[in-house]
């Protein structure tokens, strides 16, 4: 016979420690969790909490909770942008940024798309680097453009023509293509290696 | 003694600018004929002090009046015991805060000094108290962590000890323990009682009483005579000053069935599971299965307005270590903590790491409900507090409560006085036998007697040890006072003691009552039995009592009459209103000086009289002051009630309830109540002071001014 005190009310999520153990073991840096307390300087420093469905703190508090779904398919972990300001102010010293990352590329690896541009920009850039060694910024953000599609990038390239003509004048971006780095080939040799040990790639 | 006048007016620091130094020397030599009066560019420069000792020397100069900053700073440049001597303020009281050559700021500086000059006019130096047959040993009560390491203190300190434990083994709550964590809070340390108990036998300073009690203290500060019971048989010894280490008790689980206690065999209390580590191995009680899957509940009965209002400090490491335990017999095993703040108090955030590297999962939040299934494994649920959502946690095999503590002062009788006043500690409202812990740790509010550890205050291991330390110092520095005389905390030092004119005492018993420390006994025929050594030299007797035959050879109700007498009132035309601030020493006094380092302007019209203790204030001196003129009263002191700052517990609110009194004195004078005010000042509100002050300048400002002017 069940006995109980205090309103049973059998809804809720239960606690699951198995997706915690696969963050643990298969995502980088994701043992270093463990050791948030949750204290939320994460999610008052991030600048893009506001765009964020879940703030770093909640991320990693849903993750304990074994609540992989929410956690695999949120923007948050792709909005990252590697500003830092978690990192170097956690007191816990949690390297927030890459675990962020780290469950980014977990989550493509896993078939989710939390942020098909995010994934998108990513990959571009990551072509460009892959092709050049370093950034062409008209480049990736043409190719970028047209991964929408043709008319929605000619579209998103005429709304954006002002910052581009923008950079060009405070030299940010140059008129002629980039050339590729010297050497581009060994660049590419690393990469592939990184590749094939389950490092890098694109997000 | 023959008194010989010298004052000595500094004129450095802005104050020679400031006033006319000649004016302000008639005011010595023609109002009150100071055979000496001198003045000093820099008088706590080596010339300046030169110059007094000199007059000392050679003129037999010994009633000083230094004329100069507050008596708060340079005491000990300016220090010329033992000649009776007394600070007139007049640079962070006047010269500071007043605009310089103005003639307001030349009265108020005259009258600071014609106080100044009755003031020693009136003392008399001081003759020390010496009990017969004082005895400096100190008397520990409780022989568990706390009161071991008191002893050892006070032993190594070179103080004889007598160490008192009720059981028949020293140990305390220790010896039901299975580990510890301590500094530097890595891992889970070894207890070690053994070491602590041999260190304390062969400490030949000390001698230790067990399965003993205490029938009866009575006495005071070293002249405490102490009987204690054992095996029967009762011994006298006489002890100095008492620490008291009686512990602490684990609050009742049995008032904790909204957790489950009592109603599921595998809710446990923090208690029973260091009990089960320390057999060896944890188990579910309902069949003795390894545990895989173990909650805690934190501030189990603490931080709870139904149960313990405060926070029981310990309960989130005993948590930490436990879940320790768990892990340290099965890594794979689910250690959950739900808690609401963890906290770990000192450099214990260390061991918090270690539990989560082990991998426990900590969840902010509260239970709602908890309950059982057939095989007794037991499913709570609780709100999360960070996820915003209910939350279940299932399969547990274990809950355990991390009950928190209660003081042992709150039910036992330890010490069993023989005061007039009752055998145990007053307490302060959580039930800790405080007297002020921010100002004084360790003072109870008994002089003399002193608490450490958790009878205190909750606190782990490491800071008991500390605490027993601080208290035993204590200990050792009333046995070194009171041998010499002199008062303890906060007046430390102070050689006066009130004496009473007992052919006047009408026996009314308020000063027995209203003594905060329990000095006053009484005899048979209600007389009232002062114990000099058991004073704090507060003065709240002395502002009790009606007949006003209890004074200090420096401080009495003829004395403060006088100074306010001395004050000169000018006529109702003049515009001119005067207005009394009877200021405490303690906190206010000091944040008076503040405001004047400061330099945030007062109004002219005060007069400043430090006293005590708002509870030495005598009704007489406001009677007296409307009556004489005065404009108004201010009384500025400690916070009172439950959160008392009073540094004599009790003053201010005593001074409260006697200026309630007051205003059918100023009824019978036809005086407007509003001419009397009591306001609460602490240490730190030196900026919110003169706004205070110019509050109750604008009230009085509005009144007529009082019509008693001139008559
Ligand atoms: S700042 Fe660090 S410890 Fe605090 S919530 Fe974020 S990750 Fe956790
Ligand atoms: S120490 Fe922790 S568990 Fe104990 S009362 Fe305080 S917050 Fe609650
Ligand atoms: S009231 Fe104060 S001064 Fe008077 S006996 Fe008690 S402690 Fe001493
Ligand atoms: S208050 Fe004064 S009159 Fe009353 S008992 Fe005490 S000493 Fe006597």
């Amino acid at each position: 016979m069940e006995q109980v005190v205090g309103p049973k009310s059998s809804g809720g999520k239960a606690y699951d420690q198995s997706f915690a153990r696969e963050v643990y073991q298969k995502v980088d840096s994701g043992e270093e969790i463990k050791m948030c307390m949750q204290c939320g300087v994460c999610a008052g420093s991030c600048p893009l909490k506001e765009k964020m469905d879940y703030s770093p703190r909640k991320i990693f508090t849903l993750i304990r909770a074994g609540q992989r779904e929410k956690v695999l398919s949120s923007q948050a972990i792709m909005l990252c942008t590697s500003c830092y300001s978690c990192k170097v102010r956690c007191p816990r010293k949690v390297p927030v940024v890459d675990v962020m990352h780290g469950l980014a590329h977990y989550a493509l690896r896993q078939g989710y798309k939390p942020r098909e541009e995010t994934a998108l920009f990513g990959q571009k850039f990551w072509d460009n680097i892959y092709r050049l060694g370093r950034i062409d910024e008209k480049d990736v953000a043409q190719r970028y453009f047209l991964g929408h599609g043709l008319g929605p990038g000619i579209k998103l390239m005429l709304e954006n023509m002002n910052m581009g003509l923008g950079m060009m004048r405070k030299k940010r971006m140059k008129l002629l293509p980039e050339r590729p780095i010297k050497n581009v080939k060994s660049l590419r040799k690393m990469l592939d290696k990184a590749k094939a040990l389950g490092k890098g790639g694109a997000v | 003694m023959d008194k010989k006048l010298g004052v000595y007016i500094c004129t450095g620091c802005g104050i020679g600018e400031s006033l006319d130094i000649e004016a302000l020397k008639k005011v010595a030599t023609k109002e009150f004929k100071a055979p000496v009066c001198k003045t000093h560019p820099w008088l706590c420069g080596s010339e300046g002090v030169e110059m007094v000792k000199a007059d000392m020397t050679n003129e037999g100069v010994n009633t000083l009046s230094i004329v100069a900053c507050s008596p708060r700073v340079k005491f000990d440049v300016l220090d010329f015991s033992p000649a009776l001597q007394d600070r007139v303020n007049v640079r962070e009281q006047v010269a500071w805060v007043l605009p310089a050559g103005d003639e307001d700021t030349q009265m108020m500086a005259e009258d600071q000094l014609r106080m100044g000059l009755v003031k020693l006019n009136k003392s008399t130096p001081p003759e020390p108290y010496l009990a017969e047959n004082m005895s400096k040993t100190v008397l520990v009560v409780g022989g568990g962590f706390s009161g071991m390491n008191a002893a050892i203190g006070a032993a190594q300190a070179g103080y004889p000890v007598i160490l008192v434990e009720k059981e028949a083994q020293l140990g305390g709550f220790m010896k039901t323990m299975n580990k510890r964590v301590r500094p530097p809070y890595k891992e889970l340390a070894d207890v070690d009682l053994e070491g602590q108990i041999k260190k304390v036998e062969a400490e030949p300073n000390i001698k230790v009483f067990t399965a003993a009690q205490i029938e009866k203290i009575s006495g005071g500060p070293g002249v405490f005579d102490v009987t204690l019971s054992q095996n029967g048989s009762s011994v006298t010894e006489r002890a100095g000053s008492v620490v008291l280490a009686t512990g602490w008790k684990p609050y009742d689980a049995g008032k904790l069935e909204h957790l489950g206690y009592g109603k599921f065999t595998n809710v446990i209390t923090n208690i029973q599971m260091e009990e089960m580590a320390r057999q060896g191995k944890i188990t579910r009680p309902s069949d003795g299965k390894e545990v895989k899957n173990v909650l805690f509940i934190q501030c189990a009965g603490s931080r709870d307005e139904n149960h313990l209002p405060y926070c029981s400090s310990v309960c989130c490491l005993v948590s930490l270590k436990q879940a320790t335990y768990v892990k340290d017999q099965d890594p794979e095993a689910a250690v959950y903590v739900l808690y609401k703040d963890i906290r770990t108090p000192h450099q214990s955030e260390d061991f918090y790491r270690k539990v989560q590297r082990d991998g426990g999962i900590f969840i902010r939040g509260e239970m709602t409900a908890i309950s059982e299934d057939g095989n007794k494994n037991l499913v709570v649920e609780a709100d999360d507090a960070l996820l915003n959502e209910k939350i279940r946690l299932e399969d547990l095999d274990l809950v355990v409560l991390a009950v928190g503590l209660v003081p042992t002062a709150l039910d036992e009788m330890a010490l069993n006085l023989d005061y007039r006043q009752g055998p145990g500690l007053p307490l302060t409202k959580y039930g800790f036998p405080d007297s002020n812990f921010i100002c004084f740790p360790y003072e109870t509010q008994r002089t003399g007697i002193y608490a450490a550890g958790c009878v205190r205050s909750p606190m782990e291991t490491a800071l008991c040890a500390e605490d027993a330390t601080g208290a035993a110092l204590k200990a050792v520095q009333c046995v070194e006072s009171t041998a010499i005389g002199a008062s303890t905390f906060p007046r430390s030092g102070d050689m006066t003691y009130p004496e009473f004119q007992m052919q006047r005492c009408t026996q009314c018993k308020r000063c027995t009552e209203e003594c905060p420390f329990g000095a006053i006994n009484e005899d048979e025929k209600a007389n009232p039995l002062p114990n000099p050594t058991r004073c704090r030299r507060c003065g709240t007797c002395m502002g009790a009592c009606p007949e006003r035959i209890i004074s200090f050879k420096n401080y009495s109700v003829d004395m403060i009459g006088s100074m306010i007498k001395g004050i000169e009132v000018p006529d109702a035309d003049d515009e001119k209103p005067r207005v009394i601030a009877l200021i405490c020493e303690n906190d206010a006094y000091p944040a008076l000086d503040m405001a004047g380092i400061n330099r945030i302007p007062i109004d002219p019209f005060y007069r400043f009289i430090p006293v005590r203790c708002l509870g030495s204030i005598n009704l007489v001196w406001i009677a007296d002051a409307l009556a004489k003129g005065i404009d108004g009263v201010i009384l500025l002191g400690c916070r009172k009630g439950d959160d008392y700052q009073c540094h004599f517990i009790k003053g201010s609110e005593l001074a409260n309830t006697r200026m309630e009194k007051i205003s059918e004195t100023l009824g019978r004078l036809a005086l407007e109540p509003d001419r009397v005010r009591v306001e609460e000042i602490s240490i730190n509100d030196y900026d919110k002071l003169p706004v205070i002050l110019k509050d109750f300048m604008d009230r009085i400002k509005e009144l007529e001014p009082n019509p008693y002017k001139g008559f």
